[in-house]
């Protein structure tokens, strides 16, 4: 047998102490990997929010604000108002609305989104889905006015089991599918979009939108603009620009990551310490094997070799263990509670959990390996 | 002081433990030829092991002077490589590894020898097949805690003798045997001594066992105080 093949077969002599340790650390490498397919996830729906093309500005009533607003509608009409404020090039009158897919329907009029269970459509002019990001589709936009067409995002299609041609029963109304389309932002992606005059009609909204969306001209300031729309309005409209939506995502994804480092420093220290401990107790166990290496000529450095490559054993297998069970567990609960979300698993998170086990068996090994390479034969092989 | 058919050289060597409170070797004088198979008697606290673990390069004398296989032991740096090549111990408990096979268990001295993974496992089998398992097939790939006492002696045994040492140390082979087993150790043991021209020094509180050797020392209170040929 090799010297590796004799490092990796040793840690697990003792199977019971070996799988304790390993899930103590698993656990942690876990709980990075969640974390970081999360924080990745969130961070590829606010780059997506930022697509050239896709409107800078969304303009709600007073009283709800953002995205993901909820609650007033506005006067259709004040989409083509807006083009009037300079700096503006084009809006876009949205309206939205909640349905589960067997036709059961709740009026409200919230942002765009999928989660929960709830499934948003969202009425636009299919010449202006480029305000909300969607580029191309795979397949054909719907009609505008048509009563049975509609799109639906790529995860929404994913979820429902749906593909170009499938039908789809909506408020009651069986829609076609006539393109599948994606934007990369995970609430858009689990929507559907169709005409707006079809969904005001179905949701009893005739002339409302629930918010408008607004591209700025190239030369203009996206602030300067969205200021001088509440200037136009005041006590009426709402801005929130996507800058403003970015930032305030960036800095929760920043909480985020920096709980993640601090788990990240937590499972080094308390993985370090379990590994010191586990280590510890093996030299101590094998005192006198270390005795009979020792008399056998093995040198010191081939002894410390020996226990460090355990320990990095363990923590290697640790992370293997922690990285399956972050993933499993992070798509098995987006299943569960039936979100559209996508979790992004990277090489850079692959490689954080493997660096951090890396160095918990580093760590925790190098005392007992020391200890075990600087024991006395003759102590050693009198230890009983 | 130099001759050169002594393979084992020992004078006026000292070792005390416990700050000097406990005297293990008190003034030893030893001379062994190369091929010699010796025995040393005594009782407990004679300083019989303090000796072995002396010729063994496991811990280094206070003063005095002590040269093995050419080696000035009191000044020599790499223990290390001499134990490796020069030295085979048995033990009178075996010492076998319990996660790792028979043969395991007797490739264990050659990880500090370039050979590669394929000599190695040809040479344990070698040293394996000379120390006469009547189920060798059987076991080689068992673990020595299924083993009987002399089967694991014997595995011990050919660890011992691996690397091709030029001294075997033996300290108590057959202390934790039978009659019956202890004498089929030892009769390997001479067969080996015999047949490679090993020099071997036996530890042993037997006069039996001892009467195997060429030689036969007696110690007490850390010194040579009987010496007698057979």
């Amino acid at each position: 047998m090799s010297f590796t093949g004799l490092i990796i077969k040793n840690p697990f002599r003792n199977r019971t102490r070996a799988a304790l340790a390993i899930v103590g650390i698993a656990i942690g490498i876990a709980t990075i990997v969640v974390l970081g397919m999360v924080t990745g996830g969130l961070q590829s729906a606010t780059t997506s929010t930022l697509k050239a093309g896709a409107a800078e500005i969304t303009v709600t009533p007073i009283g709800s604000s953002g995205f993901e607003s909820g609650g007033g509608t506005l006067n259709e009409s004040l989409a083509n108002d807006l083009l009037n404020v300079s700096g503006v090039a084009n809006t876009a009158g949205i309206l939205s609305a909640s349905a589960n897919v067997t036709g059961a329907s709740t009026n409200s009029t919230s942002g765009s989104g999928f989660g929960g269970g709830r499934f948003t459509v969202n009425g636009i002019d299919s010449s202006k889905l480029s305000l909300e990001g969607i580029g191309s589709v795979n397949g054909t936009v719907y009609t505008n006015g048509s009563s049975n067409q509609l799109i639906l995002g790529t995860t929404a299609a994913k979820s429902l089991n749906k593909t170009v041609g499938s039908n789809i029963n909506l408020f009651g109304t069986n829609f076609t599918v006539t393109g599948i389309y994606q934007t990369g932002n995970f609430m858009t992606d689990g929507g559907a979009f169709m005409s707006l005059n079809t969904l005001q009609n179905l949701t009893s909204n005739d002339g409302k939108v629930s918010d408008i969306a607004v591209k700025v001209a190239d030369n203009a300031n996206v602030t300067t603009v969205s200021q001088a729309i509440q200037n136009n309005y005041p006590n009426q409209l709402t801005t929130t620009t996507a800058a403003d939506q970015a930032n305030r995502t960036n800095q929760a994804l920043s909480s985020i990551n920096t709980a993640s480092t601090g788990i990240s420093l937590l499972a080094i220290v308390i993985g370090g310490i379990g590994i010191i401990n586990v280590m510890i107790m093996s030299v101590y166990e094998r005192t006198r094997e270390i005795g009979v290496l020792k008399a056998v000529g093995w040198r010191s450095s081939r002894i410390l070799t020996m226990i460090l490559g355990e320990s990095i054993i363990l923590t290697l297998t640790a992370a293997v263990v922690g990285i399956v069970v972050g993933v499993l567990g992070v798509e098995v609960i987006l299943a569960v509670i039936g979100s559209s979300f996508t979790a992004e698993l990277t090489v850079n998170i692959l490689l954080r959990a493997i660096g951090i086990a890396f160095l918990v068996g580093l760590i925790g090994g190098l005392y007992p390996a020391y200890r075990a390479s600087r024991l006395a034969p003759t102590e050693a092989l009198r230890y009983e | 002081m130099n001759n050169q058919n002594n393979i084992i050289e020992i004078h006026n060597l000292k070792k005390s433990y416990d700050k000097g409170k406990i005297k293990a070797l008190n003034g030893m004088d030893l001379e062994i030829k190369r091929g010699e198979f010796i025995s040393i008697m005594g009782p407990s606290g004679s300083g019989k092991s303090t000796l072995l673990n002396m010729i063994g390069a496991l811990d280094r004398a206070d003063e005095g002077f002590i040269k093995v296989a050419g080696i000035d032991l009191m000044t020599a740096k790499d223990l290390n490589k001499f134990r490796s090549q020069e030295i085979g111990f048995v033990f009178q408990m075996h010492n076998l590894i319990p996660n790792l096979s028979v043969v395991e268990n007797v490739e264990i001295p050659m990880y500090e020898t370039k050979l590669s993974g394929k000599e190695m496992r040809e040479r344990a089998l070698e040293l394996l097949e000379l120390m006469n398992f009547s189920n060798l097939s059987d076991i080689i790939n068992q673990n020595p805690t299924k083993l009987s006492g002399g089967e694991r002696q014997r595995v011990a045994i050919a660890r011992a003798l691996v690397n091709h040492p030029s001294i075997v140390l033996a300290d108590e082979p057959t202390g934790a045997l039978d009659s019956k087993t202890g004498d089929t150790i030892l009769n390997i043991l001479k067969d080996l001594h015999q047949k490679e021209n090993v020099t071997i020094v036996l530890v042993t509180h037997e006069p039996y066992v001892a009467n195997m050797a060429e030689r036969i020392f007696k110690m007490l209170d850390g010194k040579i105080v009987e010496e007698k040929k057979i």
